[in-house]
């Protein structure tokens, strides 16, 4: 099936720095995004997701930027941009964002309306009662009841599932092509988060929306994703249709990440984890980022960094384990029994 | 510092509920805030007139050693001094209230003191509110430009600055100011109420602390905002950098700086020894000094009450001020809220 691509990366690297050190965030990182999916960026705290999202918006820390690559949308390279005026131009305008901790997102000081009016005005040229009305309507939309006198109200007189709900309302007031939710459950309580996955869905199809998700919530990703992407030391290594990624991961990194699901765990059995730590990506990084913490590494992991192997025409993957003159290596049980079985509640 | 007092008073301060505007919550918090802060006046007025009680009875007369004991027993006697303390400190809160603070003993013999005190203020308030205007003029856009272009040149020049006048003694600039400003501008060095020329150098002298401590404190507070996730969410949403500044940043970091203003205004006015003697201008800046110099215990004892009030009044009002613009404080106690 042909997509339409909507954001295309290309080799994006991001360094950042830090008191006099440079720190190589992404490297490399290549991604289509299609128009309509939704996509969920996985990996653990440090691995990149964020600051690959915050470069589609030009939203880097003052330290970090872009040192190669390409990030193409709507025929224009985003990489190249520098003034805020041109950033002006994409940010909320094209793709919006929701942050991951709503008690801290809004401000304190203006009411949950002015707020989104502000939203509004800049990006659907609407003022006065239309923008009022508008903004209404997007209370409305993701699930506030008595807009009207909500929002003449204070984020400090919403609960946290509320002021998430706002954030969204901010963020889809801004009429995007693309929303970047970022973590946008983590800081919730857990019957809350079902519910604001299912407003994200119900307003993606409503507003004709391509979504990214960026988690570590495996559960999260499951519920929402079409495509997931794993990504690991500032790379995706494998990225593919949410089925394949599951039931038929390659990467052995995507092999511990989903061994460690609490879920699969044997009861009475310490829950698996990966050893050691993710390499310091001060220095360059040589050969596959993950060998060191990998049992099974091959010699080859750790000279050569392994090109994408295709799985299927959506489904690839960055180990030289798909080299066909690699040993054949099994993924671990927890994997294998997932594939069979599946897990209550996932997938 | 009494600012740094009115920082810990807004922890007292309930950060709750929605009573907006000016409404019955808000009306009723007055009148309590209002009450307390009459019996806080109260029991200063009393432990200072108890204190005073315990100086020399010189303190009373202008020419005590050439008195002989009858006069003085005399004198006292008309002063109410020879009552019980409790019945003198009722008589001097019943005559306080008719705006009667006694009258000078040795300052200026005989003369009412509140007559002393209306004779000098209107210069010291003049002074003190055009050099209070000038400061948040000069501090306010400094430190918002310190917050901005952090790191960059207006930062390095604000934290010169900053440094400079916290770390070098006032009395230091203030004279240089004096020699080099006077010269500067062809007038004489001596403050002339009529020359309006001669109101430029004492007014700025006056607001550089205040002016460098607006500037410290803004720019901290807005440089903790810039951090804040809802600044990013707002540039997430396409506001332009200088809209969020004045917009999210600016008014969410002058919160904290609002309850200080009122204090260091009614100090401000209350006048500044060190400029008011530099320039000989005829305020009350010198006044407690030198009435406390004279051993003047009635003037004494009105003028630490009068600063007293003014600390009292600058807390209430900035108290009151931080509820009308924060959103978040509520004058309505909840109960079982959390």
């Amino acid at each position: 099936m042909e997509r339409e691509t909507i954001l295309s990366v290309r080799d994006l690297d991001v360094k950042f720095n830090l008191r006099g050190r440079k720190l190589n965030a992404l490297r490399g990182v290549s991604l289509d995004l299609y128009k309509g999916e939704s996509l969920a960026i996985v990996g653990e705290s440090g691995s990149g997701k964020s600051v690959f999202v915050k470069t589609f918006m030009g939203l880097l820390d003052a330290n970090g930027w872009i040192d190669g690559g390409s990030i193409t949308y709507k025929g224009d390279d985003l990489a190249q941009y520098r003034t805020e005026r041109q950033w002006l131009t994409v940010r909320g305008k094209e793709i919006a964002m929701v942050l991951q901790d709503p008690m801290t997102s809004l401000n304190p000081l203006k009411t949950i309306g002015a707020q989104i009016i502000e939203a509004i005005e800049l990006h659907q040229g609407l003022h006065g009662d239309a923008a009022r009305n508008e903004m209404l309507s997007v209370l409305t939309d993701v699930g506030i009841t008595e807009p009207e006198r909500r929002s003449r109200q204070y984020p400090h007189e919403f609960s946290g599932g509320m002021r998430q709900r706002v954030v969204i309302a901010i963020a889809v007031a801004c009429r995007p092509k693309i929303l970047i939710c970022d973590e946008p459950t983590t800081a919730l309580d857990v019957t809350i988060q079902a519910q604001i996955l299912s407003l994200i869905r119900n307003l993606k199809a409503k507003y004709d929306l391509t979504t990214v998700y960026i988690t570590h919530d495996l559960g999260v990703v499951a519920n929402v994703a079409d495509r997931i992407a794993v990504m690991y030391a500032g790379d995706i290594v494998e990225i593919g249709l949410c089925e394949e990624v599951f039931y038929e991961p390659k990467h052995p990194y995507t092999w511990a990440l989903l061994s460690s699901l609490p879920q699969l765990g044997v009861k009475g059995e310490p829950l698996y984890s990966i050893h050691g730590t993710p390499p310091n990506l001060f220095y360059e990084v040589k050969g596959d980022a993950f060998a060191p913490r990998n049992p099974q590494a091959l010699k080859i992991d750790f000279v050569k960094r392994p090109p994408y192997f295709d799985v299927s025409p959506t489904h690839k993957a960055r180990t030289w384990l798909l080299d066909p003159r690699a040993p054949k290596i099994e993924p671990p049980e927890a994997v294998r029994k997932l594939a069979t079985e599946g897990v209550k509640g996932y997938a | 510092m009494m600012n740094y007092i009115a920082g810990r008073r807004m922890a007292s301060i309930r950060k709750r509920g929605s009573g907006r505007g000016f409404d019955n919550s808000m009306l009723k918090y007055c009148v309590k805030r209002l009450a307390s802060s009459i019996i806080t006046l109260l029991i200063i007025i009393t432990v200072v007139f108890v204190l005073l009680r315990q100086m020399p009875i010189e303190g009373y007369f202008d020419n005590f050693e050439k008195a002989d004991q009858a006069t003085i027993n005399a004198k006292l006697e008309q002063l109410g001094l020879n009552d019980p303390i409790p019945v003198q400190l009722f008589n001097f809160l019943k005559n306080l209230l008719k705006g009667d603070l006694g009258t000078s003993a040795r300052y200026s013999v005989g003369a009412p003191i509140a007559q002393i005190i209306a004779k000098k203020a209107p210069v010291s308030i003049k002074l003190g509110v055009l050099s209070m205007a000038l400061a948040l003029i000069m501090g306010i856009p400094l430190g918002a430009a310190m917050a901005r272009g952090k790191g960059r040149f207006w930062d390095k020049f604000g934290t010169v600055f900053i440094v400079f006048i916290n770390a070098v003694p006032a009395a230091v600039y203030h004279i240089f100011i004096q020699m080099y400003g006077t010269s500067f501008l062809g007038i004489s060095m001596l403050f002339d109420e009529a020359n309006l020329v001669t109101w430029i150098l004492p007014v700025f002298s006056m607001a550089l602390g205040n002016t460098a401590y607006y500037a410290m404190w803004l720019r901290r507070y807005m440089v903790d905002e810039m951090n804040k996730d809802y600044v990013r969410l707002a540039r997430a949403k396409g506001v332009d950098s200088r809209k969020i500044m004045m917009r999210h940043v600016f008014r969410n970091a002058f919160v904290p700086m609002i309850q200080y203003i009122p204090t260091s205004l009614l100090y401000t006015v209350s006048g500044s020894i060190y400029i008011e003697s530099l320039y000989s201008i005829p305020g009350m800046g010198g006044l407690l000094v030198d009435v406390i110099g004279r051993q003047d215990n009635p003037m004494v004892q009105a003028i630490v009450i009068m600063y007293s009030c003014i600390g009292i009044v600058g807390l209430l009002l900035g108290d009151l001020l931080m509820g009308m613009i924060d959103p978040r404080i509520s004058f309505v106690k909840k109960e079982g809220a959390r």
